[in-house]
C-alpha cells in the first residue's frame, strides 16, 4: 500500500541539514542588547491566543516549527529534518534529534502531538486554527518520527507547516504554567523568555544551548512607542537600534544618512479596491474593465505611496508560491478614452452633470473605506475617488474606523459597491487566496470572497490545486487561474506592500524577510 | 461620609449600564477584530459563543454586574488574562502621573496665579496671562511632541518616552499638566484679586499684619475654596489627559490600556478600565467635598 501510493506522489524529499554560510567580509561582534521600537505591545506570546505581528515578531524568536520560510520565501527546515509523502492526507517527518527545549524538556514527536493537538483541538482552538486549511494533527510513530495529518488531500501543507505561527511549545511548561504560557512561552529557538512589563517593554535573550547557530546579542528588548514621532526621535536618540513601521515621510532623508540603514523588500499584501460583481452596475465585466482604465496607478504610487510600496501584478504578491505575473500594465493601461468607451458600450451615456447614466440611473458607486488600517488607504481611495470623476463616474466614499468596515465586509451581505482592502498570503501558497477570495462558495462569512465572483472554471481549478501534493502541477492550474481572473478582474489592485524597517547603521547582520511576522533577530550583531 | 460612599454604587451601575450599552450599539465586533481576516464561521461562532457574546444585553449586563460585585472582574477577551490583573499593572503608572501633574499644576498655577494678583498688570501678569493661554489652546499630544523634540532630541537631557524612573516622569507629568497650570493659575489671580478687595483684608493691613502673612493667612485661604473645587474637576481632566499623554510618551497606564481595548473592541477590559476610571473619579469628589469642611468651618458636614 504504502510504496504503491508513494509511487503515485513525489516520491522521497530530503531536505538536508541547514548550513548557514557566514559570509566572511565583516568579522561578526559577539554580544550587545539590540532594543527595537514598535507602536503596540503583543496580545499574547502564545501563537494560541495571538497570530499579528506584535506578538510574532517576539515569539518567532523563541518558538521554532518543523519548518520555515527563508528570506527568499523557499521552505527550509527547522526541527524536522526531512519528510516523506506516505499517501495524499499524510506526510512523514524526521525530526531533528538531540533538541531541548529551554526548560530542558527533550524535543521528540510527543512534543509535536501535544502543540498540534492543544491548538487544533482545544476549546477554542488556536487562532491561527483558520489559517491551517484541512490540518487535522499529528500522530506519533517513534520517538524522533512523526506523521502530520490532513482531513482531505492538501497541497499547500509544507508551506502551512512552515508559517510563523507553527512553533513548537514545551509541554511541560504548558502544564505547569497553564494560562501564564502566553506571557512567557517556552520553546527551542534561538532566543528564550526573559520578561514581559505590560505596554512597556518584552526582553529576550540568547539562548546558549541552542542546537543551530547560536544568537549574537545578549539580549532584545521590544519596547512599546504607539507614536510614530516618538519613534523616529528614538532611533535618532540612540534610544532604539530599529524602528518598525517607521515613519514613512522620514524615509528619505534616512537613506541618506550613513548612520542608518533602511532595510526594505516587497512584502506579500496587497492592497485594492474591491468590487461588488454580485449586483449592477458592476456585474457587467465592460463597466469593471473601464474602472481598471480609469484609474492612474503609476501616479498613486509615485506621489502617495511615495516608494514605501511597490506596483500590484496581480491579486497576489511575487513572493507566493502559485504568483502569476498577471501583465496588468499591458491588459489595463491607465486610459480614459478606452474607460469612456467600454463604459459606452456597456450603455453608459454621460448625463447633465457629467455622471454617467443609463435608463435614468446615474453610475454612482458607494464605497467603504478605513483610513490607517493599510498604509495610506485612506488617501488612494480619494485619489481613485478623483480619478473616477474625470471619466463620469461618481464614488460615494465611507471612511469609518477598521473595526466597522471590517464587520460589513465580513457580514453576508455588502450593501457598497466597493471596499478598500488589503490581503496577505499568510501561509505563502496561492491556495490560500485564490481559493478564499475567488471560489464562488467562499462568499462572507464562511470566505472572503467580498466581491461575489463566481466562475465554475475557477471554482474547479482552486479545488484541483488545493487537492494535488504535486507542485508543479498545482503552480500551473494556479496561473490557469490568474489568467482568467485577470481577464473579469474583479479588483483594482493598487500597490505591493513593501516590508521596511528602519536600523542605526551599527546593526549587522540583519536580513528583513518579505512575511512581516517573519523577524530573524539571531544573525544580527551590533557594531559598537 | 458612608452615605456618601454608598451613593457611588448607583453611580458605578450607571457607568457600566451606559458603556456597555455604547459598545453594544458600536460597529465592529471584538470576536472577529481578534480571529483577523482569515477566521472561519465555525471559529467565530465558537468563540463567540464561548465569550458568552451570544446572549442578550440585559442578560450579558446582569451576569457582568453579578461577577464584579463578588469581585470577579473577568477575563480579557484578547489576552484571556484576568482583568484585574491588568488593571493592576496599569493603574499604578497613571496614578503616579496624575498625581506629579496634579502637584505640579497646583504648585505652578497657584504661585504664577498669586504673583499676578499681587502685581495686576504687571509685565509678569501679561506674559502669564498670556502663557496660560497658550497652555490652554495647545493640545497635548502637540506639546507632548514639541517637548519630546526639544528635551530629547535637541538638548538630550530627558529620555523620549517609557517609564521607570523620575527622569522619565518628567516630560509626560509637564506636559500633562500645562493645561490644569493654566486653569489654575487664570482662577487663582481672580479669586485672589476679590479676596484681596474684601474689608478683613483691609483690617488686616491696618493692623499691621505683613503683606506676606495677608496673602498666606487670610487672602489664599479664603480664595481656596474656588479653586480646590477646580483642583477636583482638574483631576478627572488630568485622568482624561491621560489617555494621550500616554500614547505620546509610551507611558504604560491606564489611558493606553483603555484605548488598546477600544480599538479591539475588548469590553470586558474597557469596562474594567472605565470602572476604576469612575471610581477614581467618586473618590476624588469626595475628598474634595470633606476638604471644604476643613478649609472653612463654616461649612458643615451635612453631605
Amino acid at each position: 500500500m504504502r510504496s504503491r501510493v508513494s509511487r503515485m506522489l513525489i516520491g522521497l524529499l530530503v531536505l538536508g541539514l541547514a548550513v548557514t554560510l557566514v559570509p566572511p567580509v565583516d568579522a561578526q561582534k559577539r554580544g550587545g542588547t539590540l532594543t527595537i521600537v514598535r507602536p503596540t505591545d503583543p496580545v499574547s506570546l502564545d501563537p494560541n491566543l495571538e497570530t499579528t505581528a506584535p506578538g510574532a515578531w517576539v515569539y518567532f524568536n523563541m518558538l521554532e516549527g518543523l519548518l520555515t520560510l527563508d528570506e527568499k520565501m523557499q521552505v527550509k527546515p527547522a526541527l524536522a529534518t526531512s519528510y516523506e509523502v506516505m499517501s495524499p492526507t499524510k506526510v512523514r517527518f524526521k525530526l531533528r534529534p538531540g533538541v531541548k527545549f529551554h526548560d530542558g524538556t527533550p524535543f521528540n514527536a510527543a512534543a509535536v502531538k501535544f502543540t498540534f493537538d492543544r491548538a487544533l483541538k482545544g476549546s477554542p482552538p488556536a487562532r491561527w486554527a483558520s489559517l491551517a486549511g484541512s490540518l487535522e494533527g499529528a500522530e506519533v510513530v517513534d520517538d524522533l518520527t512523526v506523521d502530520i495529518v490532513t482531513r482531505e488531500p492538501y497541497g499547500p501543507i509544507l508551506r502551512t507547516l512552515a508559517m510563523y505561527c507553527m512553533g513548537m511549545v514545551s509541554p511541560t511548561a504548558v502544564q505547569k504554567m497553564g494560562a501564564d504560557f502566553s506571557r512567557a512561552p517556552v520553546g527551542t529557538g534561538p532566543f528564550k523568555f526573559v520578561e514581559w512589563k505590560t505596554n512597556t517593554h518584552v526582553i529576550i535573550e540568547r539562548n546558549p544551548d541552542y542546537w543551530g547557530d547560536k544568537a549574537l546579542v545578549d539580549r532584545v528588548i521590544f519596547k512599546v512607542v504607539p507614536e510614530e514621532g516618538a519613534r523616529m526621535i528614538a532611533l535618532q536618540t540612540g534610544d532604539a537600534d530599529m524602528v518598525l513601521f517607521p515613519s514613512p515621510a522620514q524615509l528619505p532623508a534616512l537613506r541618506k544618512d550613513p548612520k542608518f540603514t533602511v532595510h526594505e523588500t516587497t512584502g506579500i499584501r496587497v492592497v485594492f479596491a474591491g468590487l461588488h460583481a454580485g449586483q449592477p452596475p458592476l456585474d457587467d465585466v465592460r463597466v469593471r474593465q473601464a474602472l481598471l482604465h480609469a484609474v492612474d496607478r503609476k501616479a498613486i504610487l509615485d506621489n502617495i505611496m511615495e516608494g514605501s510600496a511597490g506596483p500590484a501584478r496581480g491579486v497576489l504578491a511575487p513572493g507566493v508560491f502559485g504568483y502569476k505575473d498577471m501583465q496588468l500594465e499591458r491588459l489595463y493601461p491607465f486610459d480614459r478614452a478606452r474607460a469612456k468607451a467600454l463604459l459606452g458600450q456597456a450603455g453608459w451615456m454621460p448625463g447633465p452633470d457629467g455622471v454617467m447614466t443609463k435608463g435614468g440611473q446615474r453610475l454612482s458607486l458607494s464605497w467603504l473605506a478605513a483610513r490607517g488600517r493599510y498604509p495610506k488607504d485612506g488617501e488612494i481611495t480619494e485619489a481613485i475617488q478623483a480619478m473616477f470623476k474625470e471619466v463620469g463616474v461618481e464614488a460615494k466614499v465611507q471612511i469609518l474606523e477598521w473595526a466597522a468596515v471590517f464587520q460589513q465586509v465580513r457580514g453576508a451581505t455588502l450593501n457598497h459597491h466597493m471596499f478598500t482592502l488589503g490581503w496577505v498570503t499568510s501561509n505563502a501558497d496561492a491556495d490560500y487566496s485564490l481559493y478564499a477570495l475567488f471560489h464562488s462558495k467562499q462568499v462572507p462569512p464562511t470566505g472572503w470572497n467580498t466581491s461575489r465572483y463566481a466562475n465554475p472554471k475557477v471554482d474547479a481549478l482552486v479545488e484541483q490545486a488545493r487537492r494535488s501534493l504535486n507542485q508543479t502541477e498545482r503552480e500551473k492550474l494556479y496561473g490557469e487561474v490568474q489568467d482568467i481572473i485577470a481577464k473579469e478582474m474583479v479588483w483594482i489592485p493598487v500597490y505591493t506592500t513593501k516590508e521596511i524597517i528602519a536600523a542605526r547603521a551599527a546593526v549587522k547582520g540583519f536580513n528583513i524577510h518579505p512575511v512581516e511576522y517573519n523577524l530573524t533577530l539571531s544573525k544580527t550583531w551590533l557594531e559598537k | 461620609m458612608i452615605r456618601r460612599l454608598l451613593l457611588a454604587v448607583p453611580v458605578l451601575l450607571g457607568v457600566v449600564f451606559v458603556v456597555m450599552l455604547t459598545i453594544d450599539y458600536l460597529p465592529g465586533d471584538a470576536v472577529t477584530l481578534m480571529l483577523g481576516e482569515h477566521a472561519t464561521k465555525d471559529a467565530v461562532a465558537k468563540l463567540r459563543e464561548h465569550l458568552g457574546l451570544d446572549k442578550p444585553f440585559l442578560v450579558r449586563y446582569l451576569d457582568y454586574v453579578g461577577r464584579v460585585a463578588r469581585g470577579d472582574l473577568g477575563r480579557s477577551i484578547q489576552q484571556n488574562r484576568p482583568v484585574a490583573a491588568e488593571l493592576a499593572d496599569a493603574w499604578p503608572a497613571t496614578l503616579e502621573l496624575t498625581v506629579a501633574a496634579l502637584v505640579i499644576a497646583t504648585v505652578a498655577g497657584i504661585a504664577a496665579g498669586v504673583a499676578s494678583a499681587v502685581w495686576p498688570n504687571s509685565l509678569f501678569d501679561g506674559l502669564a496671562r498670556l502663557g496660560s493661554l497658550f497652555g490652554l489652546s495647545m493640545p497635548i499630544f502637540w506639546t507632548g511632541l514639541v517637548l519630546i523634540v526639544v528635551f530629547s532630541l535637541w538638548l538630550n537631557w530627558l529620555p523620549v518616552g517609557g517609564a521607570g524612573s523620575l527622569i522619565h516622569l518628567v516630560l509626560p507629568a509637564v506636559t500633562l499638566a500645562l493645561p490644569s497650570v493654566a486653569m489654575i493659575a487664570r482662577m487663582t489671580r481672580s479669586a485672589v484679586l476679590d479676596v484681596l478687595r474684601e474689608d478683613y483684608v483691609r483690617t488686616a493691613r491696618a493692623k499691621g499684619v505683613g503683606e506676606f502673612l495677608v496673602l498666606a493667612r487670610h487672602a489664599l485661604r479664603n480664595a481656596f475654596i474656588p479653586i480646590l473645587t477646580l483642583l477636583g474637576l482638574q483631576s478627572g481632566q488630568l485622568m482624561g489627559g491621560a489617555v494621550l499623554t500616554e500614547t505620546v510618551f509610551a507611558w504604560p497606564g491606564l489611558g493606553r490600556l483603555m484605548v488598546k481595548a477600544i480599538f479591539a473592541r475588548d469590553y470586558i477590559l474597557l469596562q474594567g478600565a472605565v470602572l476604576v476610571f469612575a471610581l477614581a473619579f467618586v473618590i476624588i469628589n469626595l475628598i474634595v467635598d470633606l476638604s471644604y469642611g476643613l478649609l472653612d468651618p463654616r461649612i458643615g458636614r451635612q453631605g
